[in-house]
């Protein structure tokens, strides 16, 4: 759409996003709160899937990276949150690039099944209940207090899911940013055709490395933000299937599109809120999104904002009506596959 | 034309073994400043195969590459166009997703120093070399006679632009010397003359050096300043394109391929 | 990692867990002969295997222990539930995806996975202990020269998934549905042209291949917790056993499953680690995968 339209609905968008919670009540607030929360985490997907073209199905598990060192260095060493998040980020970061260095040689279905041989990883050794209960205290005993951004304290509701916006507002801001700027362009080049991309002087090894790392990062500090917003760490929440989950939101809600994050997460935490009101167990959520996927990768595979957004534009008339691949799942084709074995459809 | 001095590219002795196969013998090529070299044999001949050592892909079994005094065998690929060599692809490999002028732009990219963290924030560097990218992208566009499908996906083009703009995406980076597979391929006669013109202009207005290879003689009759003529392997001769046109063996190599 | 990790060699403990290797290592090789047969056949990686697994054994478990039929009849009803789950998969789901990357179809597979497991946390709970469907006694017989206990029911799950594997291994190679499931796990257009109908052999791939699946769950669940999550989970373990075997031996798959059994029990005689299994997995993952997809030939270098 075009640039005043482009700006018009931001406008709206930021106007209804900072005014209406205002007269919600608290509950409503922290689950808002949450979305944003999740819907950072649905960012990360955006950054890694949709630019890179490689599923992930361990992001939490980064985000887990993030909650425990805040939720550790600030519940029970009294770190200040400004030094523990940055530190939580950065080790997700860090985790990210270490995941993404078998990936580099793998493509495809193999990078699918590391991300979740990962995830169970994390799951087993690094998240399970054992593991934390000599260190620091044990977790139950962390209790994450608030922070105070430029000498406001983040105690109230609002005040905290404004917070959380700005920072969700950021993040956007900069994965758009990328999308439009060299970073954007140089990590569909490696995408769509990588040998290529090589020979014109771009370091595969340093960008793939980069675009994990980065996405872990986000990742790492919805954790942060999570253990904050939620107050305590539990090794639960961050398991597999969780990654699963948030992973199959993405893709239903399409990862070519900085939008779907915000969507994503506010289906996250709208979804199981909608089925607890109409008097459905909240377990029913994940079983939705399950048929969801199934129906959408049949259906709608680009995801369902993504392509609403390209109708959107094509309504409009917008000049190029853009046919590339942004589904999670069609992008990486590209399958090293052993010898005999056929990866065909 | 005598060949001047100035080597840019010199293979010296390459042998190259498959298995029980040689692909190349002893081969040796040489390409100096400014001019358009030619490679050409029949198929199966063991171009491509010379192809790859010369772009750096594939390493020699017996002797080497040297590029400017480089010698490539050792350089990982995004390393070799810092020094200046630029390939084009047989089979295009576009990147598709990407419309044509983000193709040309993300070959600037590609030499750009500016790291994620830039791009995140849109500093004043990123911007200022953002729009340095889109002029010089534009520019080159324009050259190239594409710049109506500016904003096509390089995906949707016909294969004739797709070419071109190959071409135009190793270009971009100013390049010392270029290396071309096969551009002729999937070409009919008029385009081909096209991409010969095209060439010919590209040549004098960058100032690039050219190594080509390829099967379609018209090309390589109406580009090259010098042809060498590769056979089972073996480098059979070399010579201006009057003389190679006349040679016997070259011919009789040919036997059953038309030659112009 | 409790807050004691007891770190020692304990030889005596070999022979025991050895045989727990075994076992453990049958399953697995059973799950993962199933994977993959489909996996040739059909060209998908079925991430919901584990799922299926679990959601047949707990008709087992319904039929068995809660509505009192013999054993041997939820085993029953767990392979038919199993292949009919397979058949929906295939025919529902991946068949309507044709032409698309592969990828996608394992998306899909995936989105199975969140369904069945939170189906089955609906339906039976999704944090309750449940008792596992017993085919056989626990009783045991010494085993000669050492004072292991070998279970008849450790025995039978060894035997039952090596029969099985075999059987497949058989059906591939002696029958005519065996033969068309190797022509197109070659090249389907092919066997398209030689009459055999593609869609019904990969319908079939999928039902014995899940129906194994289902036996594997029937299998373990005596040996290791029984939820919803713990069998979907197995998933990743028929997986490790595939790639062992490259993805296309099936012989190489069943050695690679008993590799696997050994190798997460055996790490077991030397500490009290609890996460063993897991850690030894994820290694073995790394392995394989790094040892498989390493760019060929000496000279050709790409990246």
């Amino acid at each position: 759409m075009s640039t005043k339209a482009r700006r018009i609905t931001l406008l709206v968008v930021a106007v209804v996003a900072v005014g209406w919670p205002a007269m919600l009540s608290d509950f409503s607030r922290s689950l808002a709160t949450d979305g944003l929360i999740f819907g950072l985490i649905v960012l990360s997907l955006v950054l890694l899937t949709g630019f890179v073209g490689q599923i992930s199905f361990c992001q939490y598990s980064f985000a887990a990276v993030g909650a425990f060192t805040v939720g550790s260095l600030v519940a029970a060493h009294h770190w200040s949150f400004w030094l523990a998040m940055p530190l939580g980020v950065f080790g997700a970061a860090l985790v990210g690039a270490l995941v993404g260095i078998p990936a580099l040689r793998l493509s495809g279905l193999f990078l699918t099944i590391l991300t979740v041989a990962v995830a169970l990883f994390f799951d087993r050794f690094v998240l399970a209940p054992g593991t934390w209960n000599s260190f620091s205290g044990g977790l139950s005993s962390w209790v994450v207090g608030r922070p105070s951004f430029l000498g406001i304290h983040l105690d109230t509701s609002y005040r905290f899911y404004l917070f959380v916006l700005g920072v969700f507002s950021l993040c956007s801001l900069g994965v758009w940013n990328f999308r439009r700027g060299k970073t954007g362009r140089v990590l569909r080049a490696i995408r769509d055709a990588e040998i290529a991309a090589s020979t014109l002087g771009i370091n595969l090894t340093a960008w793939k490395l980069a675009a994990f790392a980065a996405s872990a990062g986000l990742a790492g500090l919805a954790g942060a933000l999570l253990a904050v917003s939620i107050g305590s760490v539990s090794t639960g929440g961050y398991d597999l299937i969780h990654s699963l989950g948030v992973a199959a939101v993405a893709t239903v809600m399409g990862v070519g599109s900085v939008a779907s994050a915000a969507a994503g997460g506010l289906f996250l935490v709208w979804g199981p809120e909608i089925l607890r009101h109409i008097g459905v167990s909240s377990q029913w959520f994940n079983l939705i999104t399950g048929g969801l996927l199934i129906v959408q990768l049949i259906v709608t595979p680009d995801g369902m904002v993504t392509d609403f957004q390209r109708k959107l534009k094509h309504l409009l008339g917008h000049r190029a009506a853009r046919q590339a691949p942004a589904s999670a799942a069609e992008v990486d084709v590209r399958e090293r596959v052993p010898v005999r074995t056929g990866a065909r459809s | 034309m005598t060949r001047t001095k100035a080597s840019l590219l010199e293979v010296e002795h390459i042998t190259v073994r498959f298995g029980g196969v040689t692909a190349l013998d002893d081969a040796s090529l040489r390409v100096n400043s400014g001019e358009i070299v030619g490679l050409i044999g029949p198929n199966g001949a063991g171009k491509t195969t010379f192809f790859n050592c010369v772009s750096g892909v594939l390493k020699p079994d017996v002797g080497r590459v040297t590029f400017d005094s480089h010698e490539l065998g050792e350089l990982p690929p995004h390393r070799r166009s810092r020094l200046g060599l630029a390939r084009t692809f047989q089979n295009l490999q576009l990147f598709s997703g990407l419309t044509a002028l983000e193709n040309l732009m993300v070959a600037v990219d590609a030499h750009s120093q500016r790291g994620m963290l830039a791009d995140a924030f849109r500093t004043p560097l990123a911007r200022l070399e953002e729009r340095k990218a889109e002029e010089r992208a534009r520019a080159l566009l324009h050259f190239l006679h594409l710049s109506d499908r500016a904003d096509t996906l390089a995906g949707d083009l016909p294969v004739g632009l797709q070419r071109r703009l190959d071409l135009g995406r190793a270009l971009i980076g100013r390049p010392r010397l270029l290396l071309l597979d096969e551009p002729a391929a999937g070409l009919d006669t008029r385009e081909t003359a096209e991409l010969a013109d095209l060439l010919l202009r590209v040549r004098d207005r960058f100032n690039v050096t050219m190594l080509l290879v390829d099967h379609d003689m018209a090309l390589v009759m109406r580009v090259c300043d010098h042809i060498y003529v590769l056979d089972f392997g073996k480098m059979l001769t070399q010579g201006p394109p009057a003389e190679i046109r006349q040679n016997e063996t070259v011919i009789r190599a040919y036997l059953g391929e038309a030659v112009v | 990692m409790g807050a004691h990790v007891v770190l020692g060699y304990n030889p005596q403990l070999l022979p025991g867990f050895t045989v727990i290797g075994i076992v453990l290592g049958g399953v697995y090789a059973l799950a993962a002969v199933g994977l993959v047969l489909i996996y040739r056949v059909s060209g998908v990686l079925n991430f919901a295997h584990g799922a299926v697994a679990m959601f047949a054994t707990f008709t087992a478990y319904e039929v068995s222990t809660v509505k009192g039929a013999p054993g041997w009849v939820g085993a029953l009803v767990a392979i038919v539930t199993g292949a009919a789950l397979g058949f929906a998969i295939e025919w529902l789901t991946i068949r309507p995806l044709h032409g698309r990357p592969a990828l996608v179809k394992v998306v899909v597979t995936i989105g199975w996975l969140l369904v069945l497991q939170t189906a089955a946390g609906l339906i039976w709970g999704s944090t309750s202990y449940h008792q596992a469907v017993r085919l056989v006694s626990k009783n045991g017989f010494h085993l000669v020269g050492t004072d292991v206990t070998v279970g008849y029911d450790q025995l039978t799950t060894v035997v039952v998934a090596l029969v099985f594997a075999l059987a497949v291994a058989a059906l591939l190679r002696y029958t005519t549905l065996g033969n068309a499931m190797r022509a197109v796990a070659d090249n389907p257009d092919t066997a398209r042209l030689w009459g055999i109908s593609v869609n019904r052999v990969t319908a079939a791939s999928w039902m014995v291949g899940s129906a194994m699946a289902a036996v594997a769950g029937v299998l373990i669940t005596p040996l290791i917790a029984f939820d919803t999550f713990s069998l979907t989970v197995v998933v990743i373990y028929a997986f490790t056993a595939a790639l062992i075997g490259r993805l296309s031996s099936l012989p190489m798959t069943v050695v690679g499953g008993f590799l696997l059994g050994l190798a997460q029990t055996y790490p077991r005689v030397f500490s009290s680690l609890s996460g063993t299994a897991d850690l030894v997995t994820f290694a073995l993952v790394l392995l394989t995968l790094g040892v498989l997809f390493r760019p060929g030939g000496r000279k050709v270098r790409v990246v």
